[in-house]
């Protein structure tokens, strides 16, 4: 047993050990502890260095505000820094080591910084780093010089670099009323609302639930507060309606009571239960909230108040009532206020000897005498802690006669012996879930504390947090707001646990500082000073919100738990204002650090979705190398075992040409528009006209913005009288299918129409090439497909193989060619059918390659070229704007400077060295390759022609039309690519279209 | 005629998976009804639709918003204002709608091919539907035989609740083999059997 | 993915299709309103029922206090002006 265990207290397993290691050297804990309290009880003091200074630090408090104890856990290949050693609860195995130390935690050579005291005062960044450069050691060419060994020296925890292969998961709760934290006040108000049927979540970031009620040693309804707690959890857990969730915290309240927990799952496990994440990250939805998440005291500013052993005088209570470790042997406490007596009794309770009570106030209540007598130590009233003694742990410290209304130190230094020193400035509710959904805290001048504000979202504050601080209050509290945010009239108080009223003063002095000579740390974490917030002042940051940014006051990962209202009512003197003045920063979220990978969760890795067609297996069984499309996988080539990409497309291309190739279209977005005002409803969104289609016939269709510039085209076919199927782009069928949607509910909400995405339903492939119509003569059944029954642009029904099939002729390859939609289930079916009828004429299944070489041979434009800056006339689509009729964006489309000279303009491009071209590369004039300059245009899509035998690309162009049969360059500096090029129509192939009529 | 081909074949593995200490917390499936349907009603004429749905089906729809019933082997729920959504086991269902529904009532849609029917059946169904869906599985906000549409990331679900502990989603068919494998992966903690 | 896609300012007057008055167009296509408090929006359920809704929003607080259906409100709308004889 470790001399620093007490004897029996705690709620550790002392039955059994855990052994774990931090930095190399083994220690054992019991089940129960956290590392910090296994640590202390080893007799470990020194935990961490600090961010600049490096100085030697221990463990402040017994909780998440811990500034100082980060470490950095080990897990198999990955790291995680940055851990409070007092939320990290200890596993057989565990590893931990320290962080910003070098080489190691006791010899450390950055500790020399201290020394450089001024070298890294407030600003000193910004100081020396930017701006001008004046001689050899100053600005941003220093800062490159500095910057390697600055970063190596000031900092926390390192990332690593290997993958984190934890798992995480996101979860989404509903309930009438969550409650915050689990103290009294919130157990209390969970039960009060589960009382009343309510559906009730309680969260608390700590492991046992309880909260203070784990270490008052007060008695609860005639028992032990830690029973009472005991028993009310066993109520709790009984009830359907009620939801316990421990370990979790709740780290931002957002709009509509929608709030965001992060629960650690596994974190204190050696190894995950099957399935089990490691975080979860929750998004609750409350109906209403109460906020019962206590406060956290704050420390006293003094001179070497961040030497290890120098603890919050709450948290040695807390390690010595509820962890069963003494923080000290020979204890002395430094106080503003009463509250911090019973720590002290607690403490000698538990078998530490408290030596002496130092208290600035020259005036001590009788309660807090009383308590003081009880520990048997020394009160020195009117008195403050000056300095401190030791090195890596506190050996002693120095008081001075202090007065408390001037803030002035006086007389003769005492030296008294102490290896722990138990510090409290008053408490301050931990009021930041309640700063973020409500107006600004107000502080109140008795409690010295800002409480919570008005809210702006339905919640209520119950417990320390609302400034009660004595249990009987904190239990009414707690019942009151659970029957109100439970919608509940109820007032009788039957159910109130009883519960001693506090005689103590909740009231702490006014004092924040105590000012003598020496770094006294208003920001531990990120070794902000008081004289670093003055040199502010001075330097002209009188805002808080510029405070915290010259000085790093209450950034970094504990956001100022501790530190924000010492460093506003350091702040305030300096202005000479109240702290009321001075204000307070606004809270944002995370209240904690929140991993990214429980944002993340099921997004990543293999459980990013991918949207697959029909024949999908087919097309990778078959050789295809898949191409994503925005989320839908499709085949780029079906590639020959040595061929490269270009010699795949080019071999498909021809195939088509030469005879018959079939190609997966199912991705085309497909839309059903159905109603009596069908008709009339395609007339308004497509520029051509469509009531005027026979059924069983379709049309090339084109859509403009209102705006007038040219958005998406596709065929849509008449299915009957009052029934379209529409098809869009693979990639703007989303888009499309919303716009579509927005026309009908808002634009002409009269029209009787219906749209669905039947993109799924329909499974689709196109049969193109001069044999074509032999390959559906070979398999088709129930109709003709011969060019009298299926003439261009028609539709007919029949059978392949006994399934159902829908085939229109239509073409974008310029080749005869047909669309075959049969239902998704039977597309492999089908698809398979095809090719084995296709097997006598050569078939090949071809890709989108293929598919993208064949539409710019015929110059037919895709999602390049309508680009959103061109209009219909830029790509000669000027011969579908019908004259008849108004539509989306015909209002629009002529206005200046969308017609006239100075259009880029859809124009084919020849390379005529031979070489290909890129994408994106400019069109220009000259021809000199070195300063090559005055873009007239850019090339949108580009391909090898088979059927040319040439490089060719369409290209947006400057008066392209008017420069047809001219010569220009393509300049692409950034891939090192110049040369000629002649600018020819996009007709390249077939234009006259004699093929597509077969 | 061939059987349709399911999308989540490659990955359909039948058996128990995952943390089976408590047992399988959930019964994972895919119910193929040879008829998805979606009917649509007219302003005004959603009680003529629900009247006919009731004649093709013998399913009588409650009126309004995300009301459903379901059956042994067919089902019928609101999905969005005056629409429906209804299933057959037995194909056929499109036609005998169609010939009930008229363009001056509704519309009738057939999306048997276009949606996969996943039925997540047991004691942790809430639980596991949970972490895909921000919609609120109590029994009290969605009593049995009622609907949502909803959305887990890019995949849009309507889904069914067909009993206490059990609810059936469609999901779209080329997205389905990913939310199969989203849907068994989240169903690892509590366990699951596809059967 | 979010489960609501805002869909831009609601109550917004369409011209007349057949109407040639550039500036009521230009007004309609790109004129918003940007005020701070309530505010008339539309959000479309686009992961589920794909319905367009009006929300009045309060851009200061995010405190919504209307939703209705865009497409009754549209049309109770158009009911409106065809009342008094206006071309809809």
């Amino acid at each position: 047993m470790s001399p620093r265990r007490t004897a029996d207290s705690g709620r550790i397993d002392r039955s059994r050990q855990i052994r774990f290691s931090f930095d190399g050297a083994n220690y054992s804990g019991h089940p129960g502890d956290t590392l910090a309290s296994a640590l202390l009880a080893s007799g470990v003091s020194l935990f961490g260095r600090s961010f600049k200074y490096h100085r030697p630090r221990g463990v402040m408090t017994a909780g998440i505000d811990e500034p100082n104890a980060l470490v950095t856990v080990l897990k198999g290949d990955g790291r995680e820094p940055n851990i409070p050693a007092t939320m990290l609860e200890i596993y057989d195995g565990l590893t931990v080591v320290s962080q910003n130390r070098y080489p190691s935690l006791a010899f450390d050579v950055g500790a020399v910084n201290g020394l450089a005291g001024k070298l890294f005062s407030a600003g000193f960044y910004y100081k020396t780093f930017m701006g001008p450069v004046f001689g050899p050691l100053k600005g941003t060419r220093f800062w490159m010089f500095c910057e390697w060994f600055i970063r190596r020296a000031a900092g926390l925890g390192r990332a690593g670099y290997a993958a984190d292969t934890a798992r995480y998961e996101r979860v989404n709760a509903f309930c009438d009323v969550l409650v915050v934290g689990a103290g009294p006040a919130g157990l209390m108000a969970a039960r009060a609302a589960a009382e009343q049927g309510r559906r009730v979540i309680l969260a608390d970031l700590d492991t046992r639930l309880g909260g203070s009620a784990n270490w008052s040693d007060e008695t609860i309804d005639g028992m032990a507060a830690t029973d009472w707690v005991a028993s009310a959890i066993a109520d709790l857990s009984g009830r359907d309606n009620v939801r316990l969730l421990p370990r979790t915290t709740v780290w931002g309240y957002y709009d509509n009571n929608t709030l965001a927990a992060l629960e650690r799952v596994t974190d204190h496990k050696a190894k995950p239960e099957t399935g089990e994440p490691r975080h979860r990250s929750w998004t609750i939805r409350a109906g209403s909230v109460v906020l019962a998440t206590g406060a956290l005291e704050r420390p006293l500013v003094f001179p070497g108040n961040d030497r290890p052993g120098v603890m919050l005088a709450a948290a040695a209570e807390r390690y010595a009532v509820e962890f069963g470790v003494l923080a000290g042997e020979r204890a002395v406490l430094f106080t503003n206020n009463d509250r911090a007596y019973r720590s002290a009794a607690a403490l000698a309770r538990a078998g530490a000897r408290i030596a002496t009570i130092v208290d600035v106030r020259d005036t001590v209540s009788a309660a807090a005498r009383r308590l003081a007598s009880e520990c048997g130590a020394e009160l020195l009233a009117g008195r403050a802690v000056v300095a401190t003694d030791g090195r890596r742990q506190l050996s002693g410290i120095a008081v001075r006669a202090f007065d408390a209304r001037s803030g002035t130190v006086s007389g003769d230094a005492r030296n008294l012996a102490a290896d722990c020193l138990l510090v409290s400035g008053g408490w301050s509710p931990a009021l930041h879930l309640a700063s973020q959904a409500g107006a600004r805290p107000r502080w109140d001048s008795g409690l010295q504390a800002f409480l919570p504000p008005e809210p702006t979202q339905n919640w209520i504050a119950a417990g320390a947090v609302a400034g009660a601080y004595s249990t009987a209050e904190v239990l009414r509290q707690g019942l009151e707001t659970g029957r109100m945010a439970a919608g509940s009239a109820d007032e009788d108080d039957g159910g109130l646990p009883l519960a001693a009223d506090d005689e103590l003063d909740p009231n702490p002095a006014p004092v924040f500082e105590i000012r003598a000579d020496g770094k006294a740390f208003v920001d531990h974490q990120h070794d902000v000073t008081a004289d670093d917030v003055r040199l502010a002042y001075r330097e002209g940051f009188v805002s808080v919100e510029h405070l915290k940014r010259y000085t790093t006051l209450g950034m970094a990962t504990d956001q100022g738990k501790t530190s924000n209202v010492p460093g506003m009512a350091i702040m305030a003197a300096a202005v000479g204002k109240p702290i009321e003045e001075v204000g307070t920063t606004r809270f944002r979220p995370p209240f904690a650090p929140v991993s990214l990978g429980s944002l993340a969760a099921e997004r990543h890795g293999h459980l990013k979705p991918e949207r697959l067609t029909p024949m999908h297996d087919w097309h990778v069984a078959n050789g295809a190398t898949m191409f994503t499309a925005g989320l839908w996988f499709r085949p780029q080539i079906y590639g020959l075992p040595g061929e490269t990409i270009e010699q795949a497309y080019v071999r498909e291309a021809k195939a088509v040409r030469d005879g018959v190739g079939i190609v997966d279209v199912s991705t085309l977005g497909k839309i059903a528009v159905q109603g009596p005002d069908a008709a009339e409803f395609l007339d308004r969104v497509y520029t051509n006209m469509f009531s005027t289609l026979a059924v069983g016939k379709a049309r090339y269709g084109l859509m403009l913005r209102e705006d007038g510039f040219a958005y998406d085209d596709g065929t849509t076919w008449r299915l009957g009288e009052t029934e379209f199927l529409m098809t869009t782009t693979t990639v703007n069928a989303g888009k499309v299918m919303q716009n579509l949607e927005y026309c009908l509910d808002v634009v002409w909400p009269d029209l009787k129409v219906h749209l669905t995405s039947v993109t799924d339903e329909w499974a689709g492939a196109a049969l193109s090439g001069p044999k074509a119509r032999q390959v559906l003569e070979a398999c088709v059944t129930g109709t003709a497909v011969d060019d009298a029954t299926l003439p261009f642009m028609g539709i007919v029904r029949g059978e392949i193989d006994g399934v159902p099939v829908t085939i229109c002729r239509l073409s974008f390859s310029g080749e005869l060619a047909y669309e075959v939609y049969c239902g998704a289930g039977h597309g492999t079916h089908v698809w398979e059918t095809l090719m084995e009828a296709g097997e006598l004429f050569g078939i090949v299944a071809y890709g989108l390659e293929a598919l993208g070489t064949l539409r710019i041979e015929k110059g037919h434009v895709t999602g390049a070229e309508i680009d959103g800056r061109t209009t219909a006339r830029d790509l000669h689509l000027d011969w579908m704007l019908s004259k008849k009729k108004p539509f989306i964006g015909s209002a629009m489309m002529d206005r200046d400077g969308m017609t006239g000279p100075g259009r880029l303009e859809l124009v084919g491009v020849v390379s005529l060295d031979g070489r290909p071209l890129n994408g994106g590369a400019h069109i220009v004039e000259s021809s000199n390759p070195a300063a090559p300059r005055d873009s007239i245009g850019h090339v949108t899509s580009v391909c090898y022609s088979p059927a040319l035998r040439k490089y060719i690309s369409l290209a947006l162009v400057e008066d392209g039309k008017a420069r047809l049969g001219t010569r220009a360059f393509v300049s692409d500096p950034v891939r090192k690519r110049f040369g000629p090029v002649e600018l020819v129509s996009h007709h390249f192939f077939d234009p006259e279209g004699k093929r597509l009529h077969g | 005629m061939a059987e349709p081909l399911s999308p989540l074949q490659p990955v359909w593995q039948p058996g128990r998976h995952g943390n089976l200490s408590g047992g399988a917390g959930v019964v994972l499936s895919e119910t193929r009804p040879a008829s998805i349907v979606q009917v649509a009603a007219w302003p005004g004429s959603e009680r003529a639709v629900i009247a006919a749905i009731r004649a093709a089906t013998g399913l009588a729809l409650p009126d309004g918003a995300g009301g459903g019933v379901a059956a042994a082997t067919k089902a019928a729920f609101g999905v969005a204002p005056g629409r429906f959504v209804v299933v057959d086991q037995a194909e056929g269902l499109e036609g005998e709608l169609r010939s009930r529904i008229d363009a001056a009532t509704g519309s009738v849609t057939g999306l048997s091919h276009g949606r996969t029917a996943i039925r997540v059946d047991g004691p942790k169904a809430e639980w596991v539907l949970s972490k895909l869906f921000a919609v609120d599985f109590g029994l009290t906000a969605l009593p049995v035989g009622s609907g949502v549409a909803t959305q887990h990331h890019d995949v849009l679900a309507q889904i069914q609740r067909t009993g206490a502990m059990r609810f059936d989603l469609y999901v779209f068919r080329s997205l389905s083999r990913s939310f199969w494998k989203t849907l068994c992966h989240a169903a690892e903690d509590v366990g699951y059997e596809v059967i | 993915m979010s489960e609501f896609t805002y869909q831009g300012e609601a109550g917004r007057q369409r011209p007349d299709p057949a109407s040639t008055d550039r500036a009521a167009w230009d007004a309609y296509v790109y004129d918003r309103l940007n005020p701070a408090g309530e505010h008339n929006e539309l959000w479309q359920h686009s992961g589920g029922c794909r319905a367009h809704l009006v929300v009045t929003r309060n851009t200061l607080t995010h405190v919504i206090s209307s939703v209705a259906f865009a497409r009754e409100a549209g049309r109770a709308h158009s009911a409106g002006r065809r009342g008094k004889g206006a071309r809809s």
